[in-house]
């Protein structure tokens, strides 16, 4: 007996000690200069770099660098690839600062390496408890950078803040209880002085919001529900206390627009799911997406894509701003292609509907009102005891990854999928920490009878101007280029390169195993990479020297 | 007990088979499972109250990535759980992998908060969603069936069972562990109905504009593959290829009209005893 307790004190402390060491790393990486707020705002200008999740602040994806172009990405090569020591799937966007490269990983660790080997300078394990909720997967998708610190969401519903030099853990905030249903995988934002994140765990009936924190401390400076709690506008679009289970995670990154200082953010789907009996009316702002003032977090306006929304239409795509032409007048525009399978043109300053067409297979709606952009529902398309078709399926005619737009074909690219599944409703009472989902559904096709691609649409008329046959369902993003070119990735594993302006396909790589982020571009000494994380390796690639 | 074969025309013919009621025998009680290594002492949680308890923590917790009728998702990788168990071969063997999953894969293990008496509902859920083979009494004869499947009715000309057939349809050496009975005659009267992608036959016009079609064996994003009727295979880049279509249906001829009552019965009886396992008699 005596001999067990002696053994079990050692392990401790053998454990505790490679904690220790993990901690207070000392390796360091190369110096850089901080980065500022205005670097932030003006990162186009700077694409050497890549300084946030979605590239820039307006969430283009659209990188100026060209030296890799339509004339020569047929000259790729792979030129390192970074292994991920746990085994799980990437979905991380690394970002890039002067030639340093920080990944995520799953469960919720960073790691930075050399951008231009691959070789590490330091890592971050993140400590996690054994009784996480999570709905799909341990996934994490990038940090955020301000000044010389990084920020990451953690699995278990915690903002940790990292010095990018070394790793060490500055502080670590806990935003949610992680045993109630809680959980964070999206890279946060940063605007001006404060750290923007949402919130995961819409499957677990907990109630959606955006937080922000302040940088140095991790103290929380506002949190804004965006599910209304009584008194609040939109609390009577929930019948009873479905407000409280309501869900509207707000699971992925939004963007900003430093002139009209508003920020914008997706919102999933009202809990559960799949039985609205229990959460009658629309249900806001689930399913929406919410502009919130930059200082304050308060809402400015919303727009919701799928009222009472019964399919699991979760809106948390990336908000993708730009100025565009639009009926011959200049408009500042937010371009949103929905779960729902539609594809919306927003005025961003206050919300106005804009356009809308399908842009996938979709069976549960006749159309959208033509002013207000509300759909119009077929009637019998909510999920029964027995089992109903619907298209799109519950995955969605997208989901979270994101799509690209490019300034020079003015074009709004969209990884798409029509399929259609059975959808089943069940009774359910809501537990804390339980998941709260009111039903599911099933395939009745393999999944190859259905048609995938990557679409092109144009803002303007919400029509497909071309579109990219893949199979089978891609979730991979997509990034564009002043190269004139489009990278994403495929579920068999592709990575590739199409025309821009055309859809031709350009160039392609066999990497082995599903793609389930998006491709980054960054450039060290001049010359252009293009990053991309596929099965749990991370490959960047380079022209032929 | 007839049962009534639900997805086929009702007036088309019934499939006698009957179904022996499994008595469930009584444990002592001292057997019950409270470690989270199961020993292979049986279920007994396995009533039908506890085969619907353990239908509605499938649906709430597992469908997802299982899907609803627990028939497995491409998408997910999470595999059918109607036949042929990959990983477990007996009741405790199920319950260890709920319990601890499948390391290194999306299969994770259930809470640890999770009773071990939830975990042996759900195995008894997945353990009603194919018979025991033991209990299945079927109206035909294997043995008038295996000499049909090898000779007047020719499936050995397509299909491979234990190494001796040809290989223009699945091999079927262990097809009774993964099909009900009812399924197997539905392969044999409307082979259309469910056709996996491997058995879809493509057309393709190449380049050189001549027109090749065969088995889809292989299709990507950027790829193809097939195997015609003399067992070559061809594989093009799409992008080469001036077009190509793809036909969603079987190659193999249904039975439902040249075979007899008796022939399928027997065909089914045969089929359905195909299997790796040797079962007591
Ligand atoms: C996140 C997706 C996911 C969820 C949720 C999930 N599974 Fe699985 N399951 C898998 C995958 C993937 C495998 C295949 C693992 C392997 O062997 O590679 C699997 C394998 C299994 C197997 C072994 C199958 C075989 O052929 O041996 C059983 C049994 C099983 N799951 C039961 C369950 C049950 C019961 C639940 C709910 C408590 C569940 N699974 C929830 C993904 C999932
Ligand atoms: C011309 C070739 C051909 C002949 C002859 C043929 N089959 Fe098939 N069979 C196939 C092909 C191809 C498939 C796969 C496509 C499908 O599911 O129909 C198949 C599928 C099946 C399946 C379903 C297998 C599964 O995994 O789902 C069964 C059972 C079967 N055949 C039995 C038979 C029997 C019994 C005969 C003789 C009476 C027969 N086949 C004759 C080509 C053939």
């Amino acid at each position: 007996m005596k001999h067990a307790t002696a053994l079990l004190v050692s392990v401790f402390m053998a454990a505790t000690a490679g904690a220790q060491e993990d901690q207070f790393s000392t390796v360091i990486t190369p110096a850089f200069s901080p980065i500022t707020w205005e670097r932030l705002v003006d990162a186009r200008n700077e694409p050497n770099n890549w300084l946030m999740y979605s590239g820039t602040l307006d969430s283009q994806r659209y990188s100026l660098l060209d030296s890799i172009n339509t004339d020569n990405v047929g000259q790729l090569e792979m030129k390192w690839a970074y292994q991920i020591p746990v085994i799980d799937r990437a979905e991380t966007v690394p970002l890039v600062v002067d030639g340093i490269m920080f990944i995520t990983e799953a469960p919720s660790n960073v790691v930075a390496v050399d951008a231009r080997t691959g070789r590490e300078y330091w890592r971050y394990d993140h400590e996690m408890p054994d009784d996480l909720r999570i709905c799909c997967g341990r996934n994490n998708r990038g940090v955020a950078i301000l000044g010389e610190t990084l920020f990451m969401s953690t699995l278990d519903a915690h903002l940790v803040a990292i010095d990018a030099r070394t790793g060490n853990l500055l502080w670590d905030t806990e935003v949610a209880p992680h045993d109630s249903g809680y959980s964070k995988t999206a890279a946060p934002l940063i605007v001006k002085d404060k750290v923007v994140t949402g919130i995961a765990g819409g499957e677990f009936g907990i109630r959606g919001f955006i937080d922000a924190y302040d940088p140095a401390t991790g103290e929380r400076e506002w949190r804004t529900y965006v599910i209304p709690g009584p008194g609040e506008f939109g609390n009577d679009t929930w019948s009873d206390d479905s407000w409280k289970t309501g869900g509207a995670a707000t699971w992925i990154t939004g963007s900003y627009d430093a002139d009209l200082n508003q920020i914008y953010w997706g919102t999933g789907n009202p809990g559960p799911d799949w039985n609205g009996d229990v959460r009658l009316g629309d249900n806001l702002y689930s399913d929406s997406v919410v502009a919130l003032n930059g200082d304050s977090g308060e809402i400015v306006w919303h727009f919701q894509f799928t009222p009472h929304d019964v399919h699991d239409y979760d809106s948390i795509q990336v908000p993708i701003l730009a100025d565009i032409e639009f009926n011959g007048r200049q408009r500042q525009v937010m371009m949103w292609a929905n779960r729902n399978g539609f594809y919306y043109t927003l005025d961003r300053s206050n919300g106005e509907f804009l356009i809308g067409k399908p842009y996938a297979a979709q069976t549960w709606a006749q159309g959208l009102d033509p002013v207000t952009g509300r759909p119009i529902r077929v009637p019998g398309m909510a999920p029964t005891y027995e089992g109903i078709m619907v298209s799109p399926p519950i995955v969605g005619a997208t989901n979270w990854y994101s799509p690209g737009y490019s300034q020079d074909t003015g074009l709004f690219y969209v990884t798409s999928f029509d399929g259609e599944q059975e959808f089943f409703k069940r009774d359910e009472d809501y537990e804390e920490g339980e998941r709260f989902t009111g039903g599911g559904g099933r395939y009745t096709s393999p999944m190859d009878a259905f048609h995938s691609s990557i679409r092109a649409i144009n803002p303007e008329t919400a029509e497909i101007e071309w579109e990219f046959p893949i199979m089978p369902r891609s979730s991979a993003g997509i990034t564009t280029t002043a190269g004139g070119l489009v990278f994403t990735g495929s579920a068999d594993g592709y990575f590739f390169a199409l025309d821009a302006s055309s859809g031709e396909e350009l160039w392609n790589i066999s990497l082995g195993r599903r793609v389930h982020a998006a491709p980054m571009t960054f450039a060290v000494d001049g010359e252009q990479f293009v990053t991309i994380a596929s099965g749990n390796v991370v490959y960047t690639f380079g022209l032929r020297d | 007990m007839i049962i009534h074969l639900g997805r086929l025309k009702p007036n088309l013919r019934w499939l006698a088979i009957s179904i022996v009621a499994l008595g469930f025998s009584d444990y002592p009680s001292s057997l019950l499972f409270q470690s989270a290594q199961a020993e292979d002492a049986g279920n007994l949680y396995n009533t039908a109250v506890d085969i619907r308890m353990g239908n509605r923590y499938f649906e709430r917790q597992c469908s997802r990535c299982h899907g609803f009728d627990a028939k497995g998702n491409d998408e997910t990788g999470a595999p059918n759980l109607t036949g042929r168990l990959r990983r477990a071969s007996s009741d405790a063997g199920i319950f260890n992998i709920i319990r601890e999953g499948v390391p290194g894969t999306a299969m994770l293990p259930v809470a640890a908060d999770v009773p071990d008496a939830t975990v042996w509902q759900l195995v008894a859920y997945i353990n009603s969603l194919r018979y025991d083979p033991l209990s299945v009494e079927l109206a035909g004869d294997a043995e008038t069936g295996n000499r049909l499947f090898n000779g007047k009715a020719d499936c050995s000309g397509c299909h491979m069972v234990n190494g001796r057939g040809g290989r223009l349809g699945p091999d079927l050496s262990r097809i009774g562990e993964n099909k009900t009975p009812e399924d197997l005659l539905l392969s044999l009267m409307d082979p259309d109905q469910e056709v996996a992608p491997r058995w879809w036959t493509v057309r393709a016009a190449g380049a050189d504009g001549v027109i090749r079609e065969g088995f889809r064996m292989n299709e990507d994003s950027f790829s193809l593959r097939i195997m015609d009727t003399d067992s070559n295979l061809w594989s093009f880049q799409k992008r080469e290829l001036e077009n190509y279509e793809r036909l969603e249906k079987s190659t193999m001829p249904s039975y439902a009209e040249t075979l007899s009552d008796g022939e399928l019965d027997d065909l089914v009886a045969y089929l359905f005893s195909l299997r790796r396992e040797v079962l007591p008699q």
